[in-house]
């Protein structure tokens, strides 16, 4: 009996049996409502784009000639890159000034949210502080790191107390939502185990909820590391808090020097590297310990 | 005297959920004690409203002379170091070693700083690997307790429950994930706890024929009531009575098997 006979022969027999494929048609996907929505979507934004682009205000700019020009400037910026206002010791230097900013911002961000964020776990702390503190958190994550530095500046003016403090801020907002969800995964039974023996909540803590999660909140926090980096990189831009940034921002605004911008890039492109790298490492240690 | 009297103890959940209706029993000293019933009657509830890991709604609990309920935060804490608890699932923070899972039955009896930073007395530490040694897993010692199997695991959760030094164990379900030969390892061990320590131990168990074969005295719970309290020698009629009739035939075969 081949197999569409055996098919009719469950059919016969359960006449409840019914299979989604009927035996005449053998289209792999189902069509539905939705699916021709999303069909006229896809199709009616398509059009939008091409009209866009055929409707544009071009002025007098030609697309290819602007393509060109474009690329040949990318390619004086990567493939010349040269020193021309500081040199290689300098610029490590200013490196490391934009590696401070973020290290500072992570580390003080990672301690505060470490205690609150096991505040705002749902299975160490009350319904009523954890939905406190996730809310007011959420708040805080929904506006970005630079409109926060540039909200601070207000008050502590344009520089490197505005970031440190603004990033600081958006950090423990990110961190505590990553933290609290990390601890929430723990198995409740080992907080019950430790509880039913008489341990109280600090010793619960430190001795089965952080233990436990340390991989997932190492990695969180280096996450936020590469963030903060990439942040701390505009803000000596954007609010002038110094570093490698602000170098750029000269390179690229003061000067117009496309080679010295090519050059800095390839500085923060090869830290990034070497903190992906470090990151790696570091997990896979604490991973295999 | 009796180390464990509890009197007409009710938990209910929500509006209409009776978890327990009026459960009154009393334990002596070093009794070896089973408690079977099918899931759902309400064992692993009873288990943990003596040490009020889960509030009763009604009724009373003594244990060693103390009326549970009227306990304050930390002279719970301090009434909960005497009894050791048993986990189906072991329970254990599986990214550290045996020595420090093993240590933790300790922190009830440190100050929170001492617990937070594993300060441990050398007394303590002898006492923890004299245990270890006792349930055969010295070579596990330093051994993350991921890397361990079930029965090892369930083991080092006894070491735990053992260095708090308590006057009774309560067992959820200790052998329910486990193999048949570590299952009798681990009864083994149970017993001889009860027998040469004289710490009273009360067991859930799921296997009628394991908790006839160990247990001093078996009491049977069906729907939040007690249906048996007595010698472990059942008549299948009991057991019939206990898992009730919709149980059929299986349990009735493993139960009369042993019991006669």
């Amino acid at each position: 009996m081949n197999y569409l006979d055996s098919l009719e022969a469950l059919r016969t027999q359960f006449p409840s049996y019914k299979s989604g494929v009927t035996l005449h048609n053998y289209s792999i996907k189902k069509v539905t409502k939705a699916s021709i929505v999303m069909r006229i979507t896809l199709l009616s934004l398509v059009i939008l784009t091409v009209y866009g682009f055929y409707t544009f205000d071009y002025k007098d700019i030609r697309i290819i000639d602007a393509i060109t020009q474009a690329l040949t400037t990318f390619k004086t910026m990567f493939t010349q890159p040269r020193f021309n206002h500081f040199n290689f010791g300098q610029g490590v230097y200013q490196v490391a000034v934009t590696l401070g900013l973020t290290f500072l911002t992570t580390l003080i961000g990672a301690f505060i949210a470490l205690f609150l964020g096991l505040f705002a776990a749902q299975n160490l702390s009350s319904t009523v502080v954890s939905n406190a503190i996730k809310s007011f958190v959420a708040v805080i994550r929904a506006i970005d790191t630079v409109l926060w530095v540039l909200i601070f500046a207000v008050a502590a003016g344009l520089g490197s107390v505005a970031a440190v403090i603004g990033m600081t801020f958006h950090t423990i907002g990110y961190l505590i939502k990553a933290y609290s969800e990390s601890f929430e995964e723990l198995d409740p039974g080992v907080i019950e185990a430790l509880r039913g023996s008489g341990a109280n909540w600090w010793q619960i803590v430190f001795q089965a909820v952080i233990p436990s999660s340390a991989t997932s909140l190492l990695s969180w926090t280096f996450m936020r590391f590469e963030i903060n980096y990439a942040v701390a990189v505009a803000m000596g831009a954007a609010a002038g808090a110094g570093g490698i940034g602000f170098e750029l921002f000269m390179a690229g605004n003061h000067y117009y020097d496309l080679r010295e911008v090519g050059l800095i890039t390839y500085f923060i492109l090869s830290v990034a590297i070497v903190l992906e790298l470090v990151s790696i490492r570091l997990k896979l240690r604490l991973n295999t310990h | 005297m009796n180390l464990l009297e509890v009197t007409n103890l009710s938990k209910q959940y929500g509006h209409d959920l009776l978890a327990l209706q009026n459960i009154s029993f009393s334990v002596q000293n070093g009794e070896f004690v089973a408690v079977i019933g099918p899931s759902g009657a309400g064992k692993s509830t009873l288990l943990r409203c003596i040490n009020r890991m889960i509030d009763p709604t009604d009724g009373e609990v003594v244990f060693d002379g103390v009326q549970m309920s009227k306990l304050k935060k930390n002279e719970l804490r301090m009434q909960r170091r005497k009894i050791g608890m048993i986990f189906q699932h072991y329970n254990l923070v599986s990214r550290l070693t045996v020595i420090e899972n093993v240590l933790h039955g300790r922190l009830g009896y440190k100050s929170t700083f001492a617990g937070i930073v594993s300060h441990y007395g050398k007394d303590e530490k002898k006492q923890a690997f004299e245990i270890i040694e006792m349930l055969g897993l010295t070579e596990q010692v330093y051994k993350r307790c991921d890397q361990l199997s079930g029965g090892q695991k369930q083991r080092v959760g006894i070491a735990r429950a053992l260095i708090q030094n308590p006057r009774m164990m309560l067992c959820d379900e200790p052998i329910a994930s486990l193999d048949p030969s570590a299952s009798k390892v681990i009864m083994d061990y149970l017993r001889n706890i009860s027998t040469k320590l004289g710490i009273t131990c009360l067991v859930n168990l799921h296997q009628v024929d394991v908790a006839l074969n160990y247990a001093d005295r078996i009491i049977g719970v069906n729907k939040g009531k007690i249906v048996y309290d007595g010698p472990p020698n059942l008549t299948p009629e009991e057991v019939y009575m206990i898992y009730g009739s919709a149980a059929g035939d299986l349990i009735f075969d493993v139960g009369g098997q042993h019991a006669s």
